[in-house]
């Protein structure tokens, strides 16, 4: 019988096929890393691979939950290196997602300021290492809004922006810190009332017909080049790379840190729990935290570096504001609350709503 | 006379549809020419975009993902579709009202669901036996799902659309089995398995949703990266990918056009 | 031939070499089906009773929590959104299968009677587009709903939007979305039903009923009826479920069921919710197969339920 033998072959060389694939699917001398986007200098990622004779596969994000997420979904036994910001950090330790660092294989953790060597969101820092830091602010077209207050109204009040599409950011908690701090309840509230008075903010902003939409932090800076939307929130360094690569179109753009707060944050490598590469990944988080690597990759995408050793090398922009913001602003940033449990849920469901509505 | 009118209205709501068929695509060729990044003016013609793409790794890496995809899934979809079609046939006049379900399901089902449950399904298994994380393999897989049933049906429609006799005629002519299947059922079904064939490599390249909850870090399609892209805000790049998806698409649709002219002078689906 | 409503139960004696030839030409198939589809939306079905963990991932014991989320009972009380969405997503269906009905019934009506050698490139014409990646033809209305482009002037200027603002994210972006990408999915049965028009009813319709709408009503309707509802199934169904539309046309203003479904599993990492919300549309795609079945069955003869 031709179509049993046929079929017969087929299942063969398909089950072969289905107990080789896992087998084959990742190999020895490859980075696994998951990075947001626009956030690595191409150059960093070429020396790292010369150095250690090993590829680097490179895949983005841009938003934390979107990163989360693909933890969950099996990532976790995937990627080699993440880059979660500070108030993530927590909930990827306490559910098990990340492992901890081992520190003898780290020769460069010295080089981290000490602001940064013991922080809040990771104690002792078991788990984590400093990237970048930065905060969120409003991009606005200064043509649209010449006199925009240094304030959050120019989005949440329809009299300071009555006829001009803005967005807010796709990540709820930035976004619901933003409507907060407006309200005068702080940017990092994190008690139900606060929340929900937050909430109901939201859900009018987002009637109003000049609403366009939650855009996350880097794509919103290409719809304000295209004039899609005329404001909306950002982070400093993206704001900054951007307009040192395209001068004339961001001449009218500005970033500014709103009087009532807005966020600071830490972005920082952890290794995922089940990473195939180990102790590649430890060398890679080493590598970064070279005084002149570390230099190089600030340099390169515009953000402010932990690294104290790499300041000396840094560009004279990344000393001054946006990247540096003055005394004053500083005193206004806050860390983005770490949720859990009862509280997440709260939160959870008020962001939900927003969307949904 | 008012027939004729009438026809002349329908003509003209015929063209209409088609601008707004292609409308949308022309609109991206358009701007995959343009100097400048903006969708509301036109700076002057410029090739830059593409010359950008050119230099683009990870581009040429979801290229090749999509096509390593589209082909692998295809031919096993091709095979195994094939058969399901040649026994719809041979024992149409069984009851196979389940079968016929089943076949459907990967047609209707829509296709977050279909991703999300493949998704689970191979998280879960590669939790708990360590087999099927999400790689080129899950892909292959989903995509051979979905692909199927359209094998099946146009084989099957081929096989309908056959004179009975022909079968008898193939029996007396060849004694095996195997003879019969490659003197007379494979040239006969040739066209359509080109045509089936091709129907799964576009099914394939054209899945952005089920591709996207199986894939693995390595595996970004084509699909998945223009997503990233659009996510990401750079368009003016997006267009000129864009551009050559559709070229492709307009190219096979010519391309098969004429295979049809020519392979089938009278009339069947 | 055998009549048995199950043919693994053909013959209790033994197997026949028909019924063997049958297994082997279908089971390959029909088991991929069952272990890489059937049994991934099975497994998907028990996550929606399952817990939510503290941080997304479903958990033992198995409770009805999902369901109650699903109907919009939290932590803070009974809240609407869910139910906007659910709303959203059916109008939205509804309101774009009707139109790509009314676009699709008289233009398959025209390629029928069209010349032979046209209907081929015609009916290419119409599936092509639909050859492109939807996230292609999403990014097409993006660029031609934007702010700036004529389309979105000439809405400013007719009063429709306001100033400054564009065509796309909104409702009406979506609804144009969903039609685009389902029109062909809605010509090509009609076009099969109208091919096989019987013109001799039409011709007898014509001399019996005065008016050529009750003619059509009488003689026409009844016999492209399968074809409008194999259409509606094919349509409506997908719509129901859509994520990427929504996604990248609404902009947060027209989420629909797929886009909670999937903002569970790509985002809000709850997946028991997640799992709930594709249970409802999992029944909806099982309930519009047996509408087909049925229709199919009684209009079709039995045979032919091929699109």
């Amino acid at each position: 019988m031709p179509t049993t033998t046929i079929t017969k072959s087929l299942f063969v060389a398909l089950a072969g096929g289905l107990l080789a694939g896992p087998v084959s699917a990742q190999e020895e001398n490859k980075l696994y890393l998951f990075n947001w986007t626009e956030y690595m200098d191409p150059a960093v990622i070429q020396a790292f691979e010369d150095q250690y004779d090993v590829e680097v596969v490179e895949s983005y994000y841009n938003s934390l939950p979107e990163m989360t997420a693909k933890l969950n979904a099996g990532g976790v036994s995937q990627y080699d290196i993440i880059v979660p910001s500070n108030y993530y950090v927590p909930r990827l330790i306490q559910s098990g997602l990340v492992q901890p660092l081992d520190k003898s294989k780290l020769s460069n953790l010295d080089n981290v300021m000490t602001e940064f060597a013991d922080p809040a969101y990771d104690p002792g820092a078991q788990y984590s290492v400093p990237y970048q830091w930065g905060t969120s602010g409003i991009v606005y077209d200064t043509d649209t809004f010449p006199d925009a207050p240094k304030s959050w109204s120019l989005l949440f009040d329809s009299d300071v922006n009555p006829d001009q599409p803005f967005a807010l950011m796709g990540d709820g908690q930035v976004t619901m810190g933003a409507a907060c701090a407006y309200l005068g309840n702080g940017y990092d509230c994190d008690d139900p009332e606060a929340w929900q008075a937050a909430a109901r903010l939201l859900l009018d902003t987002k009637h109003r017909a000049t609403f366009s939409g939650f855009t996350d932090g880097t794509p919103v800076l290409q719809q304000i080049q295209r004039g899609v939307v005329r404001a909306g929130v950002s982070y400093n360094g993206d704001y900054l790379q951007q307009k040192q690569e395209n001068p004339e179109a961001f001449e009218h753009i500005a970033f500014m840190i709103p009087d009532e707060g807005t966020e600071m944050w830490v972005d920082t490598m952890m290794i995922p729990a089940e990473a195939p590469h180990p102790t590649l990944a430890h060398q890679f988080i080493d590598f970064v935290l070279d005084a002149e690597i570390g230099a190089q990759l600030s340099n390169y995408i515009y953000y402010a570096s932990p690294n104290r050793a790499a300041q000396p090398m840094l560009d004279t922009v990344l000393t001054e504001p946006p990247v540096l913001p003055t005394d004053s602003d500083r005193a206004r940033l806050a860390f983005t609350p770490s949720l859990d449990g009862q509280n997440l849920q709260h939160f959870q469901q008020l962001w939900s709503e927003v969307q949904s509505r | 006379m008012r027939t004729s009118r009438f026809r002349r209205g329908l003509a003209l709501f015929w063209w209409l549809i088609v601008a707004f068929l292609y409308l949308p695509l022309a609109v991206i060729v358009f701007y995959s020419f343009n100097a400048a990044n903006s969708a509301a003016y036109f700076a002057g013609f410029s090739l830059r975009w593409y010359q950008r793409l050119a230099h683009n790794d990870q581009l040429l890496g979801a290229l090749s993902n999509s096509l390593i995809l589209g082909i692998a899934s295809s031919l096993i979809a091709l095979i195994v579709g094939t058969l399901i079609g040649y026994g719809l046939y041979r024992h149409r006049a069984r009851r196979l009202g389940w079968l016929i379900v089943l076949i459907y399901l990967p047609i209707v089902m829509p296709d977050i669901v279909f991703g999300i449950s493949e998704m689970t399904f191979f998280v879960t298994l590669e939790r708990h036996f360590g087999v099927l994380g999400p790689s080129l393999l899950t892909m292959i897989i989903a995509h051979v799902t979905f692909q199927l049933p359209f094998v099946a049906l146009i084989v099957y429609s081929r096989f309908v659309g056959l004179d009975p006799t022909l079968f008898e005629a193939a029996k007396d002519l060849y004694a095996s089995p195997w003879q019969r299947a490659r003197h007379f059922l494979l040239p006969t079904l040739k066209p359509s398995l080109i045509a089936a064939f091709f129907l799964s490599f576009t099914l394939s390249v054209d899945d952005f949703v089920i591709s996207f909850f199986t894939a693995g870090p390595e595996n970004a399609t084509l699909p998945i990266y223009i997503w990233g892209a659009i996510r990401r805000g750079v368009s003016p790049e997006i267009n000129a990918i864009a551009t050559l998806m559709i070229a492709t698409v307009m190219l096979a649709a010519i391309l098969s056009l004429l295979f049809n002219r020519r392979d089938r002078p009278g009339r069947d689906s | 031939m055998a009549e048995s409503p199950f043919p693994l139960a053909a013959h209790s004696r033994s197997i026949s070499p028909d019924t063997r030839h049958l297994l082997w030409s279908i089971a390959p198939g029909a088991i991929w089906i069952v272990i890489f589809l059937v049994l991934p939306s099975l497994y998907l079905i028990g996550v929606a009773f399952m817990t939510n963990g503290a941080y997304g991932q479903p958990q033992m014991p198995l409770t009805l929590d999902a369901f109650r989320q699903l109907a919009g009972f939290g932590f803070l009380g009974w809240s609407p959104g869910n139910l906007y969405t659910l709303l959203r997503s059916l109008w939205q269906t509804v309101v774009a299968t009707g139109l790509v009905i009314l676009i699709a019934y008289p233009l398959a009506y025209y390629i029928s009677t069209c010349r032979e050698k046209w209907r081929a490139i015609m009916l290419l014409a119409v599936v092509v587009p639909s050859w492109t990646n939807q996230v292609i033809r999403a990014f097409g209305w993006m660029n031609l709903l934007s702010p700036g482009t004529p389309m979105a002037e000439t809405a400013q200027f007719l009063g429709l939007i306001p100033p400054n603002m564009g065509l796309y994210p909104s409702n009406f972006a979506v609804t144009l979305g969903l039609i685009y990408n389902f029109l062909p999915f809605m010509v090509l049965p009609l076009y099969a039903a109208f091919e096989k028009l019987d013109l001799s009813l039409v011709e007898a319709a014509r001399d019996l009923y005065a008016s050529p709408v009750s003619a059509f009503r009488h003689a026409v309707f009844p016999q492209t009826l399968a074809g409008l509802l194999a259409g509606t199934v094919l349509v409506s169904i997908p719509a129901f479920g859509m994520y990427v539309v929504p996604e990248l046309l609404g902009g947060g203003r027209a989420m629909m069921l797929g886009n909670l479904v999937a903002n569970q599993f790509a985002g809000g990492s709850n997946w028991p919710l997640g799992a709930a919300g594709a249970l409802i549309m999992l029944l909806a795609t099982l309930g519009g197969l047996y509408a087909m079945r049925k229709v199919g069955k009684r209009l079709g003869g039995g045979e032919e339920v091929v699109i």
